[in-house]
């Protein structure tokens, strides 16, 4: 019988289920959205996501109409009247174009989605192959670290850092990044799931550590680099993985989290958090302003979700990787209190 | 046995020690945020800044302010850098509604999310199934906030279903009390909802691979009896620990409903304190949620550990 | 003929007793519960308290020897005596203030008030390091106890027996007998800790005293048994209250405040309708149920003259031409009073002027004559909508001028203190508010304008030794016609030198229950709502 890689295998049972299909197109539409934003920009909207209006008018069929009345209601949507521009309406008494900033705003929340889960992913998979190879004092000491972080609670851990760091930046020796750069928020979010997602990994690597090819390998001289670098870590690809898919959507999540408390990302910068933060002070009087960019996000968390979940399925289709309680410990999945 | 625990409980600490230094580095390490100033207020005269930083102690070293603090903390004299009020006071005020907010939802995603997982794994496959799932799923990615937001925005103010503000107190009139939290309760528990059902569900479909399942089978039990019995309660073991892990989180969650329903709880406390740059109650409410945290995992551990030898085994070899 | 009689009188005295009942004010009921809810937990210590809703808070509470009349508009900022007979007699030179403490007075406890009670307060000031201080170390001696918090203060001279009290201060301060009036001023037991005592507040002299604290939920005022027993007859300026008890919760959503209003579940609430909401309630309610209300403040972009580019005049007159009024009005949706002078209407000395009327070509024109090299500016706002709004228009009109702007928003509650620190890099220019302390001009100038502020309260870093000079010897002298006059030609001096961008003055309101009758509320500009003024239909 000729034997086939089980990565092929799992590309195939990937490909024969069509939850993934449908929302693996639905993230992909999402994507290819927010990618879009300069052409829209620059295009029919003709304005920048922070450029404000708030004193203009725009021509809609004919008649002129305020882009911010006099009282400082923002022009709803407006669709194809204006040939585009205001296509969501105004964004507040700024004026600024809604469907721009929402375009930018998703690229925001995906960049740093995605970049704190890559963090997340690399910091857990350093931590967890260290400690699960060398148990003894160094698992002991990685232990002790990551129960620091995961006894303050995320929303807690990730607002005290992401204000400290607002007001005056980071400064360790060579390395400055300003308050408003994007990298702290993405820094943060990083950090602060790393222990979920270490225990996990250290867990597998504790018990293929175990199994006999590790054995064979040291037996044969390899040193710890090779063992962990050769063996271990392709064992755990699709661990990883999945895990990397799942931290996206809890890491966009949190964003938006910080975000809209005032401690996540920063203006001029703007994410769908900030987005919902912005609108909830005109909730009452313009409810499309919190509803639109809670609903992207929704869709966009919804498809990474499923999309791992499907992954995992194809990638294991034993479910081995349940939640364990191994010793007490265990990674909350989708959890992004 | 004992050993262990009284190891556990010396790691209880120092994890808690540890967090204290940390949260305290933190606020430190920010630039041009001077506590005397926040005290003084806005716009005042040098000579009153500098009179708040001598009494106070803030210039005297870190580590002994540090000490300072932590006296204050676990003595109870505890004061805001913003508003002057004793810290521990306003928390043990702020208990009850946190507390009513957490349990209440504790329970609604408990009972829901075992009742879900429960019928999706009996069904699994089917269109009950399907539905639980996309419903679970969906829960698992909504932000918080933002249907805190949207439920008070369409639920309460629009149709008014619902009563806006205010906390009744649970011995004034539960069922006033219950009311008033429906909304929030909600919220925080959708996502765990969620998340509960389809580890539960998951849960039992392994387990129904497994041979004391075909066993009961065989004697002859209905299919019932089965995924009550034996599957279920052997499947809620790991969702029992979960769910003592998530609990001492919850602080979090509560942090953002509390204060858009306008419970004077702890979270809302913490978050003031938060954008104030407010450091006491920063310290002290972190605290003690890094305390209910931690204590539940070493509950979970110790449990384990009794419950299961090679556990104990293991953490000696390491 | 008899019965004629008889019937006359009846006739009369029914007449007579309408008339009697119909004299007693609006018709509008005594007594019953008035419920009312803040956004925020505020300070219930009136020596600490330094923010308009503590000051609400304890109007009717405490009362210092002065207080400011109980009155709409205008008339609120008019000093009136409180535990003192009449206003302070000041000595020719403005350096000794005589005041008689009422005799009979009693604290809400029962203990009577003695004239060395306010020496202790004073005292208490400085021991609580409060924001306050400022106001009275001009007090012989003060100055020295606020370092050693011992050794008394020697300034102040009182005769328990003859409540006399004689106050000599070390230079003429014009501002003086405002500053008596402000809450931090409060007579309080001598007795009483130096600790902030929010959660148990001290024994009151006015007519409501505060029985309950729970801190952060709320509070609960009730009638002070002593102020209709021993207080009332002696101080006619302060009225007696017509509801029996208040509850104050916190409800810290603005929109839920609003909403309890509307469903009558609450009364009254302190915060101002939020911005979303503002024009939506004012349609519905206005005259019913809703009022503006114009308390002094002022609103203003500062610009740091200290250093490039806003060293140069030229470029600060552009900015001032630059900036619209109309767009701000729309961004403060209709709550903002546009204007372009330092002082607003209310305090005594404002007139209206505007020497920079927006004119957008003017502005791009002074700045290509004044062609400034540094154009890498920091812009700084709160985090408070819709300030943060303001300070974001701010910066776009500023790129439109030519420079590279970096907008910096920082959490509302530690902005002040950062942009005030002499350590903070980077403070070009911003957004920042004003509220004033009392409803006099010096209030407004000398904190703002004056050199010697430079690092605390001058955010303009305006160093310009006439104009300080000026400021400073018109500080010491008595508020007059003559000095009204002088303060409105200093107002102008001073913006032909455009420090600021000043845009306008921020309208609040007052918004109420339909249980409670409008027009009965009095707004004092500088205190806020008055609760003894609230009464139910």
């Amino acid at each position: 019988m000729k034997g086939r890689s089980p990565w092929y295998l799992a590309y195939r049972r990937l490909r024969r289920n069509r939850a993934a299909w449908a929302f693996g197109g639905l993230l992909v539409a999402i994507v290819l959205f927010v990618l879009a934003a300069p052409l829209w920009s620059h295009g029919p909207a003709d304005t920048g996501p922070n450029a404000t209006h708030t004193t203009e008018k725009v021509g809609v069929d004919g008649e002129t109409r305020e882009v911010v009345n006099r009282e400082g209601k923002p022009i709803g949507p407006l669709w194809l009247g204006a040939g585009g521009k205001f296509f969501l309406g105004a964004d507040g008494r700024l004026g600024r174009d809604e469907m721009v900033r929402l375009m930018y705003g998703g690229r925001t929340s995906l960049l740093v989605g995605v970049v704190a889960a890559l963090i997340t992913v690399l910091l857990a998979t350093v931590l967890g192959l260290l400690s699960g190879y060398y148990r003894g004092w160094i698992d002991a000491v990685i232990a002790r670290a990551l129960d620091v972080v995961w006894a303050i609670p995320v929303t807690l851990l990730g607002a005290a850092l992401g204000l400290a760091l607002a007001v005056g930046g980071l400064r360790i020796g060579p390395l400055a990044l300003s308050g408003d750069s994007l990298w702290i928020p993405i820094l943060i979010i990083g950090i602060v799931y790393t222990p979920y997602v270490t225990r996990p990994i250290r867990g597998e690597v504790l018990a293929l550590r175990e199994q006999e090819f590790v054995e064979a390998a040291v037996s044969q001289g390899a040193g710890p680099l090779r063992v962990m670098l050769g063996e271990l870590l392709p064992n755990l690809l699709s661990t990883i993985i999945v895990f990397f898919a799942i931290s996206i959507a809890n890491s966009m999540l949190l964003e938006s989290l910080l975000s809209f408390l005032g401690v996540g990302v920063q203006p001029p910068n703007t994410s769908w958090g900030t987005m919902i933060a912005e609108g909830f002070e005109l909730i009452t009087s313009s409810p499309q302003l919190t509803v639109i960019p809670g609903v992207m996000l929704l869709l966009t968390v919804l498809s990474v979700n499923v999309f791992a979940d499907c992954l995992r399925d194809a990638l294991d289709p034993h479910a081995k990787l349940r939640l364990e309680a191994h010793a007490g410990r265990t990674e909350p999945e989708g959890t992004a209190v | 046995m004992g050993r262990f625990i009284v190891r556990r409980l010396a790691g209880m600490v120092a994890v808690l020690f540890a967090v204290s230094v940390l949260v305290f580095t933190i606020f430190n390490v920010i630039p041009n945020n001077d506590p005397a100033r926040q005290l003084a207020g806005r716009s005042a005269k040098p000579q009153l800044i500098a009179s708040i930083t001598e009494e106070w102690g803030f210039d005297e070293s870190l580590p002994k302010q540090y000490l300072t603090m932590m006296g204050n903390i676990f003595t109870g004299k505890v004061i805001s850098y913003e508003t002057r009020e004793n810290v521990d006071e306003r928390i043990v005020e702020g208990i009850p509604e946190t507390f009513s907010l957490c349990i209440g939802a504790a329970v609604l995603w408990m009972f829901f999310g075992v009742l879900f997982g429960y019928l999706s794994a009996v069904r699994a496959g089917g269109l009950l199934d399907r539905v639980l799932t996309v419903v679970a799923v969906t829960g698992i990615s909504i932000p918080v906030f933002w249907l805190a937001a949207i439920l008070l925005n369409y639920l309460t103010y629009k149709l008014e279903l619902f009563p806006s503000g205010d906390y009744v107190p649970f011995t004034e009139n539960p069922i006033d009390w219950a009311y008033h939290l429906v909304l929030p309760w909600v919220t925080l528990a959708v996502v765990y909802v969620g998340f509960y059902s389809r580890v539960l569900r998951s849960n039992m479909l392994d387990a129904i691979d497994e041979d004391y399942v075909r066993a009961a089978r065989a004697k002859g039990l209905s299919e019932r009896r089965v995924m009550t019995r034996h599957v279920l309660r052997n499947s809620l073991v790991p969702i029992v620990t979960l769910f003592g892990l998530d609990f001492g989180a919850l602080l979090g969650g509560a942090i953002v409903v509390e204060g858009i329903f306008s419970l004077n709880g702890i979270g809302q406390y913490a978050y003031e304190s938060l954008i104030n740059l407010d450091l006491p109650p920063i310290m002290a409410i972190t605290l003690f949620g890094a305390f209910f945290i931690v204590l539940f995992n070493t509950l979970v551990d110790i449990a384990y550990a009794y419950l299961d030898p090679r556990v104990k085994l293991g953490e000696s070899a390491q | 003929m008899r019965k004629l009689h008889t019937a006359l009188a009846v006739l009369g005295l029914v007449a007579a007793v309408l008339v009697l009942s119909s004299c007693g004010g609006s018709g509008g009921k005594e007594g019953g519960t008035l419920s009312g809810s803040y956004a925020s937990f505020p300070e219930l210590d009136p020596t600490i308290a330094f923010s308009v809703e503590g000051w609400t808070a304890m109007y009717g509470t405490y009362l210092p020897l002065l207080t400011y009349k109980h009155a709409n508009g205008d008339e609120g900022a008019e000093v009136v005596p409180a535990l003192a007979e009449s206003l302070p007699k000041i000595s020719p030179d403005g350096k000794t203030y005589a005041l008689t403490l009422r005799k009979g007075l009693k604290y809400s406890d029962g203990a009577s008030v003695k004239a060395s009670d306010f020496t202790a307060s004073i005292e208490r000031v400085f021991k609580l390091n409060s924001y306050g201080s400022s106001f009275y170390t001009d007090i012989v001696g003060a100055e020295k106890f606020a370092e050693t918090k011992s050794g008394g203060i020697p300034g102040i001279k009182t005769d328990d027996k003859t409540g006399k009290i004689t106050i000599e201060l070390v230079k003429p301060r014009g501002t003086f007998t405002n500053e008596l009036a402000l809450l931090y001023a409060t007579v309080l037991p001598a007795g009483t800790p130096a600790k902030n005592l929010t959660d148990d507040p001290p024994p009151a002299t006015g007519p409501y005293e505060i029985v309950n604290v729970e801190p952060g939920r709320g509070w609960t005022y009730k009638r002070n048994p002593q102020w209709a027993k021993s207080n009332a007859a002696e101080i006619p300026e302060v009225p007696s209250g017509h509801v029996d008890e208040i509850d104050i919760s916190v409800i810290r959503n603005q929109a839920t405040q609003v909403n309890e209003i509307e469903r009558n579940k609450t009364n009254w609430m302190q915060t101002v309708v939020p911005a979303d909401l503002y024009n939506k309630v004012k349609d519905r309610y206005v005259g019913t149920q809703f009022r503006v209300e114009y308390p002094i403040n002022v609103y203003f972009f500062w610009l740091n003259m200290s250093r490039a580019p806003f060293d140069d005049l030229k470029v600060r007159e552009a900015v001032n031409y630059a900036v619209d009024p109309k767009a701000l009005e729309r961004i403060y949706s209709g709550t903002l009073a546009a204007g372009h002078q330092i002082l607003p209407k209310g305090v005594p000395g404002h007139e209206s002027f505007d020497l920079y009327p927006h004119n957008m070509a003017k502005a791009k024109a002074l700045i290509a004559e004044a062609h400034p090299s540094d154009r890498e500016i920091t812009v700084w706002t709160d985090n408070e909508s819709p300030n943060d709004d303001a300070g974001a228009y701010y910066a776009s009109v500023l790129e439109e001028l030519g420079f590279d702007v970096k907008l910096k928003t920082i959490s509302a509650d530690v902005y002040f203190q950062l942009i005030s620190n002499p350590s903070t890099s980077n403070l070009d220019t911003g957004w920042a508010d004003w509220f004033a302390d009392y409803p006099h001009p010096n209030d407004f100038i000398e904190p703002n304008f004056s050199g010697n502020n430079i690092g605390s309260t001058n955010l303009s870093h305006m160093d310009v030794p006439k104009l300080t000079e000026k400021i400073e010897s018109l500080g010491e002298e008595q508020l007059g016609p003559q000095q009204e006059d002088e303060y409105a030609s200093l107002d102008r001096e001073i913006m032909a030198q455009a420090p600021w961008v000043p845009y306008g003055t921020i309208i609040v309101s007052t918004f109420v229950s339909k249980e409670v009758d409008l027009d009965e509320v009095v707004f004092n500009l500088l205190l806020g709502q008055d609760l003894t003024s609230f009464q139910l239909k």
